[in-house]
């Protein structure tokens, strides 16, 4: 495992390692001493990286520590982006899936569905449900959960049309196809063919299409923190950057540390998700 | 001896946007306890469509008529769930390319004990001793070593045994084997018609064998229904078949197999011509255009299936060697 590891591809091991320290810290971010993540310091404001001992990115322009928060940003970022992903990409698969198996007018229904999710911009469809879910009154906010809920589940609706068109058009390719016909033949229920030779077949390709969305999901949260409706008070990266753009000019590092946040776990699972589609593509020219 | 199988007058249209094609015009056969049928013809004749329709495999733009009847009961218009129920342990099917009939990303064993666990309700266990002796009747050396290969590791002839031995795992009575050994060598096809025949022995299955060779089932069938068109056009007993000949058709598709006898250079005989166009309606017998004894009555009025009272049926105004 670890020597084929070390015969990748650069690009391979860098994306790798950091998707994983992002995981790992999501996962562990309560175990580590780390101290309350939005606490403001009393000696450092708005210093850069490596300038403060203590505060190894610096603070922000109110003196947050940078690392902290980061470290803290990860977590809901990825969060967001993995529910997301996981449960829309689990019901776009399965409607796909089933659309593309039985056709007839479960398939025109859903694919109608679909297309008129896609027709709508997300980042438009995102700001309508949060402000009309999630909107609460001057005087009375909607709370924190509220507003993170339904921000995950505006981008979970993003998600359902783009993993389900992918599994559609994958099980068409599949269904049509003989082993398909003769497992049929020996009496083989629908839902056991569906499960046994349709998914495996159709997964590596909702898998690529996954990767690709958690980077988009991504840059989704972020794109709406900017606009202030995504996760509150710095508690993403997104939405550090939306804090931290109102300071650029005095601690510009505090829009860099979350820029390259979001840019290389973008650029990370994009790789990701290319990678499999060419071992896809590799794979099928073989059978 | 019980009927395995009755089909009388069944035809089947494709609703197609040129029209309705008509693949099968009235095609009536019988099957007894473990007899075979060859059912032979060109490309596009029917053949294929007539032994998937008895099974029910056809896709949904296509239409019915007649009457199926297996081990005596209706099945033309069972629903789906109950003709499920038959798949399998009632009717199993080979097909024809056994390079696309294996899902390639699943171990043989798991593909070869689906049957036996879904259908028979085996345990894994079970299921997977069952599945050894299965891989050993088809003649697999190392059945324990094949179960965890993956299709890609093997030849064309081993994967068309795996198929078989998928379509026989739950004994069923009736096979169906859809030009099992086209997409085979020739070395090998011999020995994978050998193995179908033995098995069809051990097992007293009924077999309808499709393919376009009437040297594949000279020696493995009990009778052949040579098929034309969609229509059954000539229809005997194999040894009868073979010695009194009646349609020019047939006897145009024996002349075209290669022989060893004729000098080099020789030139291969065709039929000339092509199959009329399955989605008109043209009067006259179809094969007039292509056929050497061709006469005026042939062009006018399609010939009906006439019995010769020996069981042997043939639709022609003008059968070789005389009306008897």
């Amino acid at each position: 495992m670890f020597k084929n590891f070390l015969k990748k591809p650069i690009g391979f091991k860098l994306s790798a390692l950091w998707l994983f320290a992002v995981l790992f810290i999501t996962v562990t971010y309560d175990l580590f001493p780390f101290a309350q993540w939005d606490a403001i310091s009393d000696f450092s404001q708005g210093d850069g990286p490596f300038k403060v001992p203590g505060h190894i990115l610096g603070t922000s322009y109110d003196g947050m520590d940078m690392f902290t928060a980061t470290m803290h940003g990860a977590r809901m970022s990825t969060f967001v982006a993995v529910v997301s992903v996981i449960i829309g990409g689990g019901i776009g698969s399965g409607l796909g899936i089933a659309a593309a198996y039985y056709r007839g007018t479960f398939d025109k229904v859903m694919s109608s569905i679909f297309n008129m999710i896609l027709a709508i911009p997300n980042l438009v469809m995102s700001l309508a449900l949060i402000s009309v879910l999630a909107n609460g009154n001057s005087n009375e906010p909607a709370s924190d959960f509220r507003r993170v809920l339904v921000l995950t589940i505006s981008l979970t609706i993003v998600i359902i049309p783009i993993l389900g068109r992918i599994a559609r058009s994958s099980t068409l390719q599949w269904s049509s196809r003989e082993f398909v016909l003769a497992s049929k033949s020996i009496g083989t229920k629908n839902l056991e063919i569906i499960r046994r030779h349709i998914i495996p077949n159709v997964a590596p390709a909702i898998l690529a299409i996954g990767f690709f969305a958690v980077g988009v999901v991504m840059i989704a949260e972020g794109s709406l923190s900017i606009l202030g409706i995504g996760v509150p008070g710095g508690a993403s990266w997104g939405s550090l950057l939306a804090i931290g753009r109102a300071n650029l000019e005095y601690s510009p590092h505090e829009v860099y540390i979350p820029v390259a946040c979001i840019g290389f776990t973008v650029i990370s699972t994009n790789y990701f998700g290319d990678y499999i589609r060419a071992n896809l593509d590799k794979r099928e020219s073989k059978i | 001896m019980s009927k395995v199988l009755e089909v009388t007058d069944l035809s089947i249209t494709f609703d197609t946007p040129r029209g309705n094609l008509r693949a099968v015009n009235d095609a009536t056969i019988t099957l007894d306890q473990g007899e075979s049928i060859g059912v032979v013809g060109e490309s596009g004749s029917g053949k294929t469509v007539l032994s998937r329709a008895i099974m029910g495999l056809l896709p949904g733009t296509a239409t019915r008529t007649g009457s199926i009847k297996y081990m005596g009961k209706e099945i033309s218009n069972l629903p789906e769930k109950e003709l499920r129920e038959l798949w399998g342990t009632g009717m199993a099917m080979i097909f024809q390319d056994p390079m696309t009939t294996l899902n390639p990303v699943r171990r043989i064993g798991a593909q070869l004990t689906e049957s036996l666990t879904v259908r028979l309700k085996l345990s894994k266990k079970e299921a997977h001793e069952q599945a050894i002796e299965l891989l050993r009747r088809v003649r697999i050396a190392d059945p324990e070593g094949m179960m965890r290969k993956f299709p890609y590791q093997l030849s064309g002839g081993m994967r068309q045994r795996i198929m078989i031995a998928i379509a026989v795992s739950c004994k069923p009575e009736l096979l169906f084997a859809d030009e099992p050994t086209t997409a085979l060598d020739v070395t090998v096809q011999a020995q994978v018609l050998e193995l179908l025949s033995e098995l069809r022995k051990e097992f007293n299955m009924a077999m309808i064998l499709v393919t376009h060779d009437l040297g594949v089932v000279a020696g493995h069938t009990d009778k052949i229904a040579v098929m034309y068109a969609g229509d059954v056009v000539e229809m005997a007993p194999t040894r009868e078949l073979f010695k009194n000949m009646k349609m020019p058709y047939t006897e145009a598709l024996l002349k075209s197999i290669p022989r060893l006898e004729t000098p080099t250079g020789t030139r291969l005989p065709v039929i000339e011509g092509r199959l009329p166009d399955p989605t008109k309606n043209e009067p006259g017998c179809p094969f007039a255009n292509r056929c050497p004894y061709v006469a005026d009555k042939c062009r006018a009025e399609k010939p009906p299936l006439k019995d010769t009272g020996t069981g042997h049926l043939y639709r022609c105004w003008f059968p070789i060697g005389g009306e008897k």
